[in-house]
């Protein structure tokens, strides 16, 4: 092809010739022969291709024509070995793609701060003390977790709120909420279930938030006679009120009460915890919960000793943590109506950092994310190290034309550039790639998260520019090295070998190709041995034993509280219920429970057993006489709950067998406290899990005072839990046409939700895993093939010389093999030691790393190692020796 | 490189060049020798280093060049003057004159 430039170097040819030929006229005359007088002329003209030189370097298009040909003759050298560079590519796109994605999940979880102004300023209230402050308080609704010795907990009475609130003005201001919880609503006859979060009134102001449209919640709201308000989030204003302008001040009901629409949140506040789903906000005072005459909630409004309202605060610029802390306190302690019973468990303010959000999501997956991010690292560099073995091969085999054109003058930064547009090809291809890998990995690893998680994984900028980040990285590293080795060339000796010689060849054992596939196997065991870890993990909890058959539970909530019952008609509707689901076809059993079995939450309380100072910690639930019965337990000692239990609310309970054990004999006929209430235990039962399979707490089971205004509904079915789903439906119906079933789930559905950390944790780690060993196969495979291939001719040799192809196979197997092993045995230790180091598995709820399943993995990468071998290995071992001795 | 009879000051000879230019379009081999009668023989240009300036020229839009058919029946490469080149050469020469004449009188001071 003529290029445009291509032109111009002929006309400046021409131009120079012209000019030369003119001055040898002019020396001709003054009576030169005519080779004198042209050389007289090429004196008197300077050096001429220096001329012509520095013309083309006054020429504008000097570095894009160079890039060009860069580019073109890259995509030539790629294009000649299409399978290679399909291979490197798509590694590579695996790698950036999976480490993007880990990114932006670790941004979005763990770096993202709250879409709030000044979001540094935020700190959660939290209390911690030394073991469970007995006493202190009688009933709680918020979390409690351990961190280190102490225990965590987020929630307050009402009157500590507002002594907190109203006594550190100018310092802080502090705002309210209570848990977000799923409520009915409908607008204009659309509807729908959505996260409503109750706050108080100047949530929005602590927060500094400008309303979308209309206005936000204000402290005026906080009057229990005023108008039912809400506030919605943008993303339902957008979804359920179709994004109209005009919904402002219009009705929305939630749980059937009318509640006008005040204003629309900001588009970018997603809420005050990661993936906070909450879509509607309203006053505590308003909030649906508050409005039922017989919520727990609104009986803890007006009870100094229930505590039940997380507190979320705004530093003033300038207030420091310690006093902020100090005086908290004070006014922590003044608030309390009874004094703990150890006065060593009296509990302490605890300030926690809130810019990233509140909750539970950055402790349970934080360590976890990062401990992804750092294997998800590893498979980027075993990527990186395929791209920089290939490109260090293909340099070898060009050493020639590398001497040629240094000998001809090519500069080494020219040579160098080459190089290194193409690796830099390699990885824009494989960038551009992997922003599908990353949508993909990204949308996969949300889709392990819990569901009820709102996560933000837009292809936005930053993740454009982290991608953009890790491609260029990854162009540095495996793309520089290889350049300068392959210029690092003397010309001579590069130009003399090869051309029916044998001895130019080097045949090392330390090549750089197999210290890179080396140091690829010792990484590869480290990310085989997490997956098969994780996943070992995970069967192990799967497979726990639950206590009870888990196939045929059908379990739904139903809330009748928010369709107007109370009282006696609660109770009897609550009896109704049982009765008539006990005879949909289908259904073995019927029992009711205030907690919701394998919830991954629950309700604990001590129970004080006379003679012993400290109470056992128990999880209780609340249940009908048949919910035993139908969950699968059988009773051991005793006997269980029964109908007139349930009538009478008599002092009863039954309890697991594991409260036996703490007790150390038979518990029958004790009689414990649990509230300051006298309870008989009157039934052993056999222990079943409570809350989630990585627990199995003490449980107590008390009837069910039916008092509640929801329950979950536990159904012993004969056949698939499903199938009974519409008689019940049915047999609802029937007792009332408007009560909505709610969250109908099977037990193991149920099961899976609580498992889904473990789950994204080992799916994600096996499939790292196996890419680590797949990209190590592919390195051990090119670095063996590329040095059988350059040794044709010796190999050729040595098969005329007497081997036979059994010897020449023997020989490849073991020096790759060789290389593989070395990798192992330098990755088991660093996989031993980082295990030991760097997983907290405490945190993670499992055992320590057992090292048989290091065993292993160093054993799957032996094996695959061996295969990737054996094909270079056979072609080796198949060769003609004839056609080998004349290959070049 | 060898020096001739006088080094040009940096940057003098685009001014050379233009000035050369401002009678007519030229070919190479003439503007050197225009420049050395003109400057009668004082000022000898090394012949080589008009091209690189010429390009340069050209790249800038100060001067433009053609193919024509030059005095001894050869194709020669002509240059010439654009609008752009002789508001140039317009500003260029103020700028001399001042400029020669600031260290005329500083010599002569």
């Amino acid at each position: 092809m003529r290029l445009p430039w291509n032109k111009k170097d002929s006309d400046l040819d021409r131009e120079v010739a012209y000019h030369l030929q003119s001055l040898a006229d002019a020396f001709e005359r003054e009576g030169l022969s005519k080779d004198e007088a042209m050389l007289r002329a090429r004196r008197e003209f300077g050096g001429v291709e220096q001329t012509k030189e520095k013309c083309r370097d006054e020429r504008r298009w000097r570095v894009l024509p160079a890039l060009v040909q860069d580019l073109s003759f890259g995509a030539r050298m790629l294009r000649k070995t299409p399978g290679v560079t399909v291979a490197a590519v798509l590694s590579l796109a695996l790698g950036i793609g999976a480490t993007t994605a880990i990114l932006s999940l670790v941004d979005a979880v763990l770096w993202r701060t709250l879409g709030v102004p000044h979001a540094e300023q935020l700190t959660e209230i939290l209390w911690q003390s030394k073991g469970r402050p007995e006493g202190l308080f009688q009933g709680s609704s918020g979390s409690m977790f351990r961190s280190g010795p102490l225990d965590v907990a987020d929630f307050f009475s009402r009157s500590t709120f507002d002594a907190l609130r109203s006594r550190t003005g100018g310092r802080t201001e502090i705002a309210g909420h209570l848990h977000a919880d799923d409520v009915s609503t409908s607008y204009s006859g659309m509807t729908s279930v959505a996260k409503l979060r109750p706050v108080s009134g100047n949530f929005f102001t602590m927060l500094g938030l400008q309303p979308t449209a209309g206005r936000l919640l204000m402290p005026t709201d906080d009057d229990p006679r005023a108008t039912l308000t809400v506030v919605v989030s943008h993303v339902f204003w957008r979804r359920n009120l179709r994004g109209e302008s005009g919904a402002v001040g219009r009705t929305l009901r939630i749980n059937n009460r009318a509640y006008v629409i005040a204003g629309v949140a900001p588009e970018g506040f997603g809420g005050i915890s990661v993936g906070d789903s909450t879509d509607l906000y309203t006053t505590i005072e308003h909030a649906p919960i508050m409005l039922q005459p017989d919520s727990w909630e609104r009986k803890a409004a007006a009870d100094p000793k229930s505590w039940f309202i997380q507190l979320l605060g705004r530093r003033a610029p300038g207030v420091v943590n310690e006093a902020l802390t100090a005086e908290l306190e004070t006014l922590f302690q003044s608030t309390w109506v009874a004094q703990p019973k150890h006065p060593e468990t009296a509990p302490s303010i605890r300030l926690q950092d809130a810019s990233g959000g509140i909750g539970s999501l950055r402790r349970e997956f934080g360590n976890p994310l990062i401990l992804l991010f750092t294997l998800v690292g590893c498979v980027l560099l075993i990527a990186c190290a395929n791209i920089a073995n290939l490109m260090l091969a293909r340099a070898d085999t060009r050493r020639k034309e590398v001497a040629l054109r240094v000998s001809l003058g090519c500069s080494r930064s020219r040579l160098i550039r080459q190089f290194f547009t193409e690796s830099a090809m390699l990885a824009v291809a494989g960038g551009l790639l992997s922003i599908f890998v990353a949508y993909a990995t990204a949308n996969f690893a949300v889709s392990l998260m819990p569901s009820n998680l709102r996560l933000v994984f837009e292809i936005d900028g930053r993740m454009i520019l982290a991608t953009l980040a890790v491609t260029a990285f990854t162009a540095m590293a495996f793309g520089l090295y290889p350049a300068w080795h392959a210029t690092r060339v003397d010309a001579a000796p590069a130009l003399k070998e090869g051309s029916g010689s044998v001895g130019g060849v080097k045949h090392t054992w330390v090549a750089p190709g197999k210290i890179l596939v080396l140091a690829q196997v010792a990484l590869g065991v480290l990310l085989v041995a997490a997956g098969v870890a994780f996943n070992a993990h995970l069967r192990q909890i799967v497979t726990r034993d639950t206590g009870f058959e888990r196939t045929r539970l059908l379990m739904f909530d139903l809330r009748p509280g928010e369709s107007g019952y109370h009282e006696a008609r609660l109770g009897q509707f609550y009896f109704q219920l049982e009765q008539r689901l006990r005879n949909v076809a289908g259904v073995e059993a019927v029992g009711l429970a205030r907690i919701r079995p394998m919830l991954g939450g629950g309700y604990w309380d001590d129970i004080q057993l006379p003679g012993r100072a400290k109470g056992i910690p128990t999880a209780v639930n609340f249940v009908t006489a048949g919910y035993l019965g139908a969950l699968g337990v059988s009773i051991l000692e005793g006997r269980g709950i029964t109908e007139s239990d349930v009538r009478t609310r008599s002092n009863v309970a039954v309890v697991s067998e594991d409260v036996a054990k703490v007790i150390g004999r038979s518990p029958l006929g004790l009689v414990v406290r649990m509230e300051d209430k006298p309870i008989e235990i009157v039934g052993v039962a056999s222990r079943a899990r409570y809350s989630r399979l990585t627990e199995q707490p003490n449980v107590i089971y008390v009837p069910n005072a039916l008092t509640q205004d929801a329950t979950t509904v536990l159904l012993r079915t004969a056949t698939a839990p499903t199938q009974v789903l519409p008689g019940v439906r049915a047999a609802v119906a029937e007792l009332d046409p408007n009560l909505p079933i709610v969250k109908a789930v099977t037990m193991q559905e149920q099961i899976a939700t609580t498992l889904r950390r473990e789950r994204l944790f080992a799916w994600l780690c096996g499939a790292f895993g196996v890419l680590a060993l797949l990209l190590c196969m592919i390195g051990l495979y090119g670095v063996m093939s590329y040095a059988t291939v350059r040794r044709t001719q010796e190999i050729g040799i040595r098969m005329a010389l007497g081997a036979s192809p059994g010897n020449v196979l023997r020989h490849v197997v073991r020096e790759g093999l060789g290389v593989a092993l070395a990798g192992c045995a330098l990755g088991l230790p660093i996989a031993w030691w980082a295990a030991q180091k760097y997983v907290d598995y405490k945190r993670l709820g499992m055992q320590p790393l057992d090292p048989a399943i290091l065993i292993w993995a160093t054993v799957a990468l032996a094996v695959s190692a061996l295969v990737a071998v054996l094909g270079p290995a056979f072609r080796a071992a198949s060769a003609d020796p004839m056609k080998a001795l004349r290959a070049e | 490189m060898e020096s001739k009879k006088s080094d040009l000051l940096q940057g003098t000879l685009d001014l050379l060049i233009l000035k050369t230019l401002a009678s007519g379009a030229l070919h190479g081999y003439a503007i050197a020798q225009r420049i050395l009668i003109t400057s009668r023989e004082t000022l000898d240009v090394q012949q080589g280093s008009l091209y690189p300036a010429l390009h340069r020229l050209e790249r800038k839009k100060l001067v433009e060049a053609e193919w024509r058919e030059s005095e001894n029946g050869r194709m020669a490469k002509f240059y010439s003057l654009t609008k752009e080149g002789q508001k140039q050469l317009a500003a260029e020469l103020d700028r001399w004159k001042v400029y020669s004449r600031a260290i005329g009188w500083v010599l002569e001071a």
